[in-house]
């Protein structure tokens, strides 16, 4: 019987236990990143007196905090 | 007459050739250095060439539906903040591939500083120094841990603290080094 095609690579499980104890941090770092640019683009929708953030909201303060590189390739996602 | 021209240039078209001779040993000798040797990128170029593909990525996409990271748990994320009434439905989709981005940028600069110090495994040391070494990355310095950036200890240091111990005591409260006669009932076998 041949092996299956997953059956010649380390079980993704494992890999990603190995992974975990050596970033552990890389779940919240997303989240902080997520807060990070969250709050500034709510703060700016309240400057503005609207209710909801979009994508433009984002994008502008993602140029604001440094993040401008990001900015172009995300362009395609509004 | 051609084809003896033909004959001969098979027998003898080699004899000029770069392969052979000279040049040949010149080839084939690991002593002599190639004369242009693969030049490492630096940290620069190589950010410079994923964000030139990261445009390129973007411009190529044509499959929205799709993300790297889950919409739903995103949303969460974003509702987690209080101050967040409505979010419009491309919201996610942006921070997907944003996330997506920020995890491949903190890669390259962490994996720089793995090199750096010749390294082959990516640490969180190296997570912690490419953090404190961007500007944009301020924000999670509260949530990185201090430590991580340090060396670890020195294998003759760690000796000399158990050197340094007191000695240990078992759960019954006595040194480990203690003679066997203090449990007298261990010492006798049972009687044949």
């Amino acid at each position: 019987m041949l092996p299956q095609e997953q059956d010649r690579f380390l079980p993704i499980v494992n890999v990603s236990h190995i992974m975990k104890k050596v970033m552990p941090a890389n779940a919240k770092i997303l989240k902080y990143f997520i807060n990070f640019i969250t709050g500034e683009a709510s703060n700016k929708c309240q400057r503005e007196k609207r209710k909801t953030i979009n994508g433009d909201d984002l994008l502008w303060v993602m140029t604001t905090l440094g993040f401008e590189d990001y900015v172009e390739p995300l362009k395609g996602y509004l | 007459m051609d084809q003896n021209k033909q004959g001969e240039a098979a027998e003898g078209g080699n004899i000029g050739h770069p392969a052979h001779g000279k040049n040949q040993e010149e080839q084939s000798n690991p002593m002599i250095a190639p004369t242009n040797p693969p030049k490492k990128k630096s940290l620069e170029e190589q950010l410079n060439d994923f964000w030139a593909a990261q445009r390129e990525e973007a411009k190529m996409t044509t499959n929205f539906k799709t993300h790297s990271l889950p919409l739903s748990r995103i949303k969460k994320i974003i509702k987690t903040d209080k101050d967040v009434k409505m979010i419009s439905a491309e919201t996610p989709v942006v921070f997907a591939k944003a996330c997506e981005m920020f995890i491949k940028e903190l890669t390259i600069r962490a994996w720089a500083n793995t090199e750096a110090r010749k390294g082959k495994i990516l640490s969180q040391r190296d997570l912690v120094s490419a953090i404190s070494q961007t500007a944009s990355f301020d924000f999670l310095d509260d949530i990185m841990p201090k430590d991580a950036g340090l060396p670890r200890t020195s294998i003759a240091s760690t000796e000399n603290a158990y050197l340094n111990m007191p000695p240990q005591q078992n759960v019954a409260g006595l040194p480990y080094d203690a003679p066997t006669m203090a449990f007298p009932n261990l010492n006798h076998h049972a009687p044949n």
